[in-house]
């Protein structure tokens, strides 16, 4: 064979105690792969994974100089790293070494001995006559850029930034919103423990502006994303501040003296509940302390005439100018950490909870502002009019758990309702009730505090609610007062219809996946999950990682979670990523594609099929060119190719058709 | 909204004792417990058991008790719990007609309407005990020709299937008249069966008697096989229903509409014929069958806002939450029971809210409305503040020269 001196191949049959040797006539299948060409040694074996097992093997290759293995037991997935290393220490290369698997494919799902003791020989004759022709392989190496990326500056995002840049890495945080924060900067206090938000979040603000080993860029978003694990050539728009961060103070004068004299326009931070100017800062301790300048409602701006009061007061500083450009960076890293958070449902969609058409009914996050001391009413709770709510209603599950809208539990909103029913209650002294269809109180200190805010004489009503409506009154409408809505629902615990009418009613929206996550989704090349939140490589052991090598998860941007679960994944996913870079270097599986250049026609056909976008056009050459760092050997490509040009290492033509060969071959 | 041939499928095939072997069946064991259904219920405060208890009950094993109790004869079919159920179960459409069924065979006396009305449509093919000769009596009141298939076998592009309302009920006529002139005016090639029609059955399958259902059916589909036509147009949103999601499971293959998505789609030509001001302020009460059955919300408000002068304005419940006028399900024939009961009627319910947005007019798109609203209207006393009419009476009274 293509000049390896002769094949001397030695077979092993693994009895997995008797999850295989309890079905197949394992001496019999050893009896026989001992007659197949090549095979000089044949043996079975109580435990093949187990270490007199590899002793086995490595003995048999110096004592028989053995040059080909095949080893006939569980699932490769399981164990073909073992056997390959096995081989190794043996001092034969690693992809010498053939798996046959007769448990997943035999024995676990067949128990006729005599048909499982044929099928596994047949297999052994494939293995044998295939190994027969295998090339020896090489792991190439890469080497890995030590900066990272992290995507999304909310509570994940802040956190993995900070625990990378502790680890001496260099971190890009890129922000699409002038400050970080993320949704946590609304809140006022966080479940379950109801401490301050603001008090734990922005000293990690700060943090992450003064780091050496940060490099903050708020209001930019990521425009493109080349290259393979280790080596990601990102671009980076940062879009126009019309302020300069490297000269402005943040003293705020230019926000005072803008010529608009009071907020004109819905305030993003304050979920349309306040105006702002068209110079703004989010809120005081938005991090960086940087205004920004909303061009379309700027006179200078959309107008091109203004008196320009704020350049004016700015003076010497002369951090504001309306020539800025949007920027563009491009930056190497060698992973990514996406962090890119959720968004909450929108309430509109279910017409019959009344949002948007009865003045009294908010969202959650509304109140969270409401509620907020530092929010649009300093922290009081009062209604359109004036008043301060009497009774007040929760909704429970808004958008969640439903087929119509989203089929997931959104996970927080039972903890975040009994929060807003505890802070509504302690602020109005009002009447609250929380309608739920199922409390979920998981997680360290929940269940305390759902008992908590229960003794406080929190309503609790179990029935989802089924209408809202405008209370019917006989006097015409008093003074401006807006009216009450009717809550109705099934009381499920005693059978029995509710309508109860209330002055406010709050609707726990659920979270549901960022508007543009499938565009981020494909800039970065990994997958969603059906809902749309981004999919983890493994539900258990991969929580972090993607299907994409050295692209990480973190936060709410993979399914819906709290702070403490957030955080906790940030670590994870900021570990992880600090794990590869650290290695330095990134071993490729040597199974890929190459194109034989002589060959390719350049017809382009296979660029566009592989899902990995491995495929590249070498415009000089005009072929087709395979980046092994991207491939992933799923042989598409291969299949494809009209004139068969492109060829797999470790799925050679000739390796193939000797194991089809084998398998047909039986007598 | 339903979609598809699939769930048709599932639909007639399934019964109870064979409930789970169907993927819609199945889904009923997805109940999570809410209590949206009974809560959204109109009559959810009045049932023993409501859908989510009927679901407990079937699944603990309990479902004779639900049978004995009658809870179910005040489902009206509005399809309100089915469109709010989270789980997508469908109650409207599965469930509740098994239960009822059963509880109709259980019942000890049937209310005296609804047995009258069961038997004549047995006996004449339609509710109101009439002969099947004076079905087609009132084309004779009209201007306008109206073909009769029997009479002029020839193909015809719209078999207009008039239910029996409009054929024998004063105010039905009106409406019929209305349309026919409508259809003529926009130059439809339409024909009637006439004498040869029988009541589609919808409600006979949803609210109490499967056996009588399924004898419309086989009945009303040997007529169709009688004739050459494309399509089916029916003022009843009951019958649309029938032919839309359960004729298909008899081999059924006409493509069906309802006449307002019909006279929708002549919107442009019939616009420039309403030429006629009426300066009115009008609310639509949205059919449980066209509304939330068949999604029809746009196209009847398209038309009412087609007539110069009219104004709309919205009920508190309106679109998917609208709240039903009480006659589905044999609803139209449990009046008195209901009244026997001490339960407020639906449309008298419904009307507290025509009254509440000051509209001069109702306006309405189903055979059974028109009655109920003025029988409503007229119990309330408030006939000098509301008239009710058909979209189809609405708009020729807005043709002017025609
Ligand atoms: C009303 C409400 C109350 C809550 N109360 C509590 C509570 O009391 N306790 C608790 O533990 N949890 C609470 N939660 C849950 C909590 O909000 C989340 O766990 C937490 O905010 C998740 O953080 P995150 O960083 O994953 O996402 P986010 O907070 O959503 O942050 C994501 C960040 O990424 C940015 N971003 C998004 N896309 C891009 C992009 N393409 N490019 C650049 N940047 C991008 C966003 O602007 C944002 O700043 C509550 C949730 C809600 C809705
Ligand atoms: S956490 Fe609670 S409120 Fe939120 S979706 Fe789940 S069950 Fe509903
Ligand atoms: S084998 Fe698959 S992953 Fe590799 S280049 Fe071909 S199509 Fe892409
Ligand atoms: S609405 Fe649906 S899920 Fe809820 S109780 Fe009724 S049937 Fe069950
Ligand atoms: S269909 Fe209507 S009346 Fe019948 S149970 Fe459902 S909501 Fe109630």
């Amino acid at each position: 064979m293509k000049g390896n001196g002769e094949i001397r191949i030695g077979f092993y049959i693994c009895h997995c105690g008797s999850n295989i040797a309890g079905v197949i006539d394992v001496e019999r299948v050893a009896e026989y792969a001992g007659t197949l060409p090549g095979v000089v040694v044949s043996r079975d074996y109580k435990y093949m994974c187990s270490d007199p097992g590899q002793d086995l093997l490595r003995q048999d290759i110096a004592e028989h100089r053995l040059n080909r293995i095949v080893v006939a037991s569980c699932s490769p997935l399981l164990h073909e790293q073992t056997f390959r290393r096995a081989a190794e220490a043996g001092g034969i290369n690693p992809y010498f070494v053939q798996m046959v698997n007769i448990r997943e494919h035999g024995t676990w799902v067949h128990d006729d001995a005599e048909y499982m003791t044929g099928k596994a020989m047949d297999l052994a004759r494939a293995a044998a006559l295939r190994v027969y022709a295998h090339q020896p392989l090489e792991r190439k190496q890469v080497p890995i850029k030590p900066d990272v990326l992290v995507v999304g500056g909310g509570i994940a995002g802040i956190h993995a930034a900070l625990t990378m840049a502790d680890a001496g890495k260099h971190v890009y945080l890129v922000e699409r919103e002038p400050t970080i924060g993320g949704h946590m900067a609304q809140f006022d206090k966080t479940f379950p423990t109801l401490d301050c938000a603001a008090c734990i979040l922005t000293p990690k603000m700060t943090a992450v502006r003064a780091h050496p080993n940060i490099t903050l860029w708020t209001w930019s978003e990521v425009e493109k994303v080349d290259g393979f694990i280790g080596n990601y050539t990102v671009t980076v728009k940062r879009k126009a501040r019309y302020v300069d961060e490297d000269l402005c103070v943040g003293c705020m004068e230019c926000i005072e003296a803008c010529v608009y004299k009071r907020g004109k326009f819905d305030d993003e931070f304050n979920v349309g509940l306040s105006k702002r100017k068209p110079v703004y800062i989010p809120f005081p301790q938005a991090v960086p302390p940087v205004p920004v300048i909303d061009a379309g409602n700027c006179l200078h701006l959309s107008k091109g005439k203004c008196k320009d009061t704020c350049v004016e007061i700015c003076g010497d500083r002369k951090a504001i100018n309306f020539e800025i450009e949007p920027e563009y960076q491009e930056i190497e890293v060698g992973a990514v950490v996406l962090a890119t958070g959720f968004q909450p449902f929108d309430a509109t969609r279910i017409p019959y909870y009344g949002y948007g058409k009865y003045p009294n009914v908010y969202t959650a996050l509304e109140l969270e502002r409401l509620v907020n001391a530092s929010g649009p009413t300093g922290g009081t709770v009062r209604l359109p009019d004036g008043r301060t709510p009497e009774r007040v209603a929760i909704v429970h599950c808004v958008g969640s758990r439903d087929e119509h809208y989203n089929r997931w539990c959104s996970r927080v909103c039972c903890m975040y309702s009994l929060k807003l029913a505890h802070l509504v209650k302690e602020k109005t002294g009002a009447e609250v009730f929380n309608f739920y269809i199922d409390m979920r109180a998981p997680g360290k200190s929940m269940e305390e505090f759902y008992n908590r805010v229960s003794t406080e004489g929190v309503h609790l009503v179990r029935g989802r609610v089924a209408d809202v409506y405008a209370e019917q009154t006989d006097e015409k409408k008093t003074n401006g007062q807006i009216g009450r809505v009717v809550i109705q629902a099934e009381d499920t615990l005693i059978g029995r219809i509710r309508k109860i009418p209330v002055d406010m009613l709050i609707l726990s929206t659920g979270l549901q996946p960022q508007h543009d996550s499938e565009d981020i989704r494909r800039m970065f090349n990994i997958s969603c999950s059906a809902g749309g939140f981004f999919l983890e490589r493994h539900p258990k052991l991969a929580p972090v990682n993607t299907f994409t090598d050295g692209i990480f998860l973190a936060g709410t941007c993979q399914g819906p979670k709290d702070i403490p679960d957030t955080v906790a994944q940030a670590g994870a996913a900021a570990s992880e990523a600090l794990a590869l870079i650290d290695r330095g270097v990134f071993e490729l599986e040597p199974n890929t594609a190459y194109v034989l250049e002589e060959e390719c026609s350049g017809c382009k056909s296979c660029i566009p099929l592989c899902p990995y976008t491995a495929i590249a056009f070498e415009e000089e050459k005009k072929k087709a060119e395979i980046n092994e760092a991207l491939c992933k050997g799923c042989g598409t490509c291969v299949a494809s190719c009209p004139s068969g040009s492109i060829r797999q290492h470790l799925f050679e033509d000739e390796e193939i058709y000797r194991e089809i060969h084998g398998l047909l071959a039986y007598a | 909204m339903l979609a598809g041939e699939e769930v048709i499928e599932q639909m007639w095939g399934v019964s109870l004792d064979r409930l789970y072997e169907s993927a819609e069946g199945q889904r009923i064991l997805s109940c999570i417990q809410c209590g949206t259904c009974a809560g959204a219920c109109p009559y959810g405060e009045h049932m023993l058991y409501p859908p989510r208890r009927i679901i407990t009950m079937l699944k603990a094993g309990l479902i004779e008790e639900v049978f004995d109790s009658d809870s179910l004869f005040k489902c009206v079919n509005c399809y309100t719990c089915m469109t709010k159920c989270p789980r997508e179960i469908k109650l409207t459409e599965i469930l509740l007609p098994l239960v009822k069924e059963q509880s109709a065979v259980r019942l000890e006396e049937m209310p005296a309407e609804l047995q009258k009305a069961i038997e004549n449509t047995y006996r004449y093919g339609n509710s109101y005990g009439e002969s099947a000769r004076k079905r087609a009596a009132w084309i004779d009141t009209i201007d306008v020709p109206i073909r009769i298939l029997a009479k002029d076998p020839t193909p015809v592009d719209i078999l207009w299937f008039v239910e029996c309302d409009l054929s024998y009920h004063p105010r039905g006529q009106d409406a019929a008249r209305a349309t026919a002139l409508l259809f003529h005016l926009l130059d439809l090639d339409f024909a009637i069966l006439g004498p040869e029609e029988r009541c589609a059955g919808d409600c006979g399958r949803l609210s109490w008697e499967p056996g009588l259902a399924e004898a419309l059916v086989d009945y009303n589909l040997s007529i169709f096989e009688k004739y050459r036509f494309n399509r089916i147009v029916t003022n009843d949103p009951h019958a649309l229903d029938a032919f839309k999601y359960r004729y298909p499971m008899f081999e059924f293959k006409y493509k069906t509409t309802a006449t307002v998505p019909e006279l929708h789609r002549h919107l442009d030509r019939l616009a420039p014929m309403l030429s006629r001001k009426l300066d009115y302020l009008v609310t639509y009460h949205d059919s449980c069958c066209l509304g939330r059955h068949n999604g029809f919300y746009d196209e009847p408000r398209a038309l009412l806002e087609a007539i110069p002068g009219v104004r709309l304005v919205e009920m508190e419940h309106t679109r998917e939450n609208s709240i039903c006028c009480g006659g589905g399900g044999g609803g139209m024939w449990l009046d008195t029971w209901y009244k026997q009961q001490d339960i407020e009627r639906l449309s008298d319910r419904r009307l507290r809210e025509v009254i509440a947005t000051g509209a001069d007019v109702l306006a309405v798109a189903c055979p059974y409305e028109v009655s109920r609203f003025e029988d409503a209207v007229k119990l309330a006393g408030y006939e000098d503040r509301i008239i009710v009419r058909d979209i189809t009476e609405l708009l020729v009274e807005a043709l002017g020269g025609h």
